[in-house]
């Protein structure tokens, strides 16, 4: 997802650029009041992980494999801002000594999946762990996080890249962007399950604690006031989300279909076989016709989702016994 | 990607190597934004600018064999990412749409060939001290400097643990694997986390207060 130079409009690389800036600066202002002088060990080994967790490949098929991303892990792990300045610092790295994404970009790239990935993501996770509560509602949440934050960087991702060309092309990238992360997100939020449940199972106490109630028994409804802006931008966050997928289907652009018209040498090239996304890549799809792709955007988030609640609901059975024996045990403590 | 970046890059001998980093970072950041910049269909402007880059790479004896491999592999990504968003530029009606998709390619390649020049002829130490020198937060830079700094140890890690892994499993089945590499990189969480314990309270006890002190 990283975006490389020259592809953004001059523009909208330096609004990004400009937006990623003060969300780093004030990442950076909050977790140096919070971490102190640990401030740069932690956030550096946590950067390096990220690093190196990005560098191990999942096999997805034959010949095809994905990787982390780590936002939504790095801000369950250290809180949302603390996660963005992790994804900061390894976007730079990469950057600067792999060319791994573009330097006019890099405030995009930041805003994608530092911003959006870290503090939206955390935002998405926090009042579902809230509402499910103990280690269970760490891990669903989490995954659920993770799922939803992919889509919406690639929903961000794509506004970027349509800001930069013709803005009723916009329709067309975000299907596309849409259904490749959909197969994305599925990897993402599965990996970063497995990893939290892993952390659940050995040291559950690294993982970030709830600040309003973490030594709390975890009763949905009651207890200390929720806080609403996380619950509010953790809607908005799964409702665009959801728009991401929707949208496509709802949009009657005579234009991104003229236009589709016009290249159908270049789109017919892979006959329109299977609405079902097939496990791909970053870039590389195949590319049968923008019906069939807004179809199977829609059926690909659709069962996305349930597919992420079904395997969440699974990996998180373990903790029905052990998130209540640790929580009683953290309150006996307190 | 390969964490192949030896620590000692900017020691190597050469004119550009010694140059002071602050001028290098800034003269890549200007070379990009030109680039970048750059309207399309200017081939004379973006000629002109590679025909500098090239000089660069001469005048600096940067590894063209390196170069080129690197960039060939980058180029495949950019060039699809291109087909897929020229047709929707404006530009698309006056130029025609090879010349948008190649001016994409081409700005991006001078871009990203220069990026990796710098990181070249520089060390990253040079490049973290000219950051700073330049304004970039010191806690961003420290961390940028400690993170460099356990890459590579933890990139050794995680090739011991899945050296380990191959030595113990067999190859294939992707639900065994996912569980095998998510337990790794749980593993490899839970040791940077106690490593980052251990380092920082070996860095209070010589006195660390959260700056970084140089000796320039």
């Amino acid at each position: 997802m990283h975006i490389p130079d020259a592809v953004l409009d001059p523009r909208v690389a330096a609004l990004t650029g400009i937006l990623g800036a003060a969300g780093l600066f004030y990442g950076l202002k909050s977790v140096e009041g919070q971490l102190k002088e640990r401030t740069t060990s932690l956030m550096g080994m946590m950067s390096a992980f990220i690093f190196a967790a990005q560098m191990v490949n999942f096999p997805v098929g034959p010949g095809v494999s994905g990787h982390l991303l780590g936002s939504v892990l790095a801000a369950a792990m250290l809180g949302p801002w603390a996660g963005a300045v992790v994804i900061a610092a390894v976007l730079i790295v990469q950057c600067f000594l792999f060319g791994d994404g573009g330097l006019t970009a890099l405030g995009a790239n930041f805003v994608n999946m530092g911003l959006i990935g870290s503090v939206v993501g955390y935002a998405i996770y926090a009042p579902i762990r809230r509402w499910i509560g103990g280690q269970r509602g760490i891990l669903i949440a989490a995954m659920i996080a993770a799922w939803f934050t992919v889509l919406l960087a690639a929903g961000a991702c794509a506004a970027e890249l349509s800001a930069s060309g013709n803005h009723r092309d916009f329709f067309r990238v975000l299907s596309w962007m849409a259904l490749v992360h959909a197969l994305i997100g599925l990897g993402e939020a599965i990996i970063t399950g497995l990893v939290v449940r892993f952390i659940l199972l050995t040291r559950p106490d690294l993982i970030e604690q709830d600040p309003t109630f973490a030594l709390e028994p975890q009763v949905p409804g009651d207890g200390p006031p929720r806080r609403w802006l996380a619950t509010i931008l953790g809607g908005l966050g799964v409702a665009l989300a959801v728009v991401v997928f929707l949208s496509p289907l709802a949009s009657e652009l005579p234009d991104g279909l003229e236009f589709v018209g016009q290249r159908i040498g270049f789109l017919a090239a892979e006959s329109p076989s299977s609405p079902i996304p097939v496990p791909m890549p970053d870039y590389q799809l195949p590319l049968p016709s923008l019906e069939h792709v807004k179809a199977a955007t829609a059926v690909a988030g659709l069962v996305g989702t349930l597919v992420v609640f079904a395997v969440s609901w699974g990996l998180a059975r373990v903790f029905s016994g052990a998130g209540r024996r640790s929580e009683r045990a953290s309150a006996d403590a307190a | 990607m390969r964490l192949d970046a030896p620590d000692d890059r900017g020691k190597r001998a050469g004119p550009v190597h010694r140059l002071d980093a602050r001028y290098k970072l800034l003269f890549t950041l200007a070379f990009v934004i030109a680039v970048v910049a750059t309207p399309i269909g200017q081939w004379r402007v973006l000629g002109s600018l590679g025909l500098l880059l090239a000089l660069l790479v001469g005048i600096s004896g940067a590894p063209v064999r390196s170069l080129v491999l690197r960039w060939a592999g980058f180029a495949l990504v950019v060039g699809f990412l291109a087909v897929m968003v020229a047709p929707g530029l404006p530009a698309r009606a006056s130029h025609g749409l090879v010349t948008v998709i190649l001016s994409i390619v081409v700005k991006n390649s001078l871009a990203f060939l220069m990026m990796l020049v710098l990181a070249t002829v520089t060390s990253w130490l040079d490049l973290l001290q000219a950051m700073r020198q330049l304004g970039v937060p010191r806690v961003l830079v420290a961390t940028l400097q400690f993170m460099e700094r356990y890459l590579h140890v933890l990139g050794e890690e995680l090739a011991r643990m899945s050296q380990a892994r191959r030595a113990r499993s067999f190859q294939g089945g992707s639900i065994l694997s996912w569980r095998l590499l998510t337990g790794m990189l749980g593993m490899l969480l839970l040791r940077s986390f106690e490593r980052a314990e251990r380092v920082h309270s070996a860095m209070l006890a010589r006195g660390w207060d959260g700056t970084i002190r140089t000796l320039d």
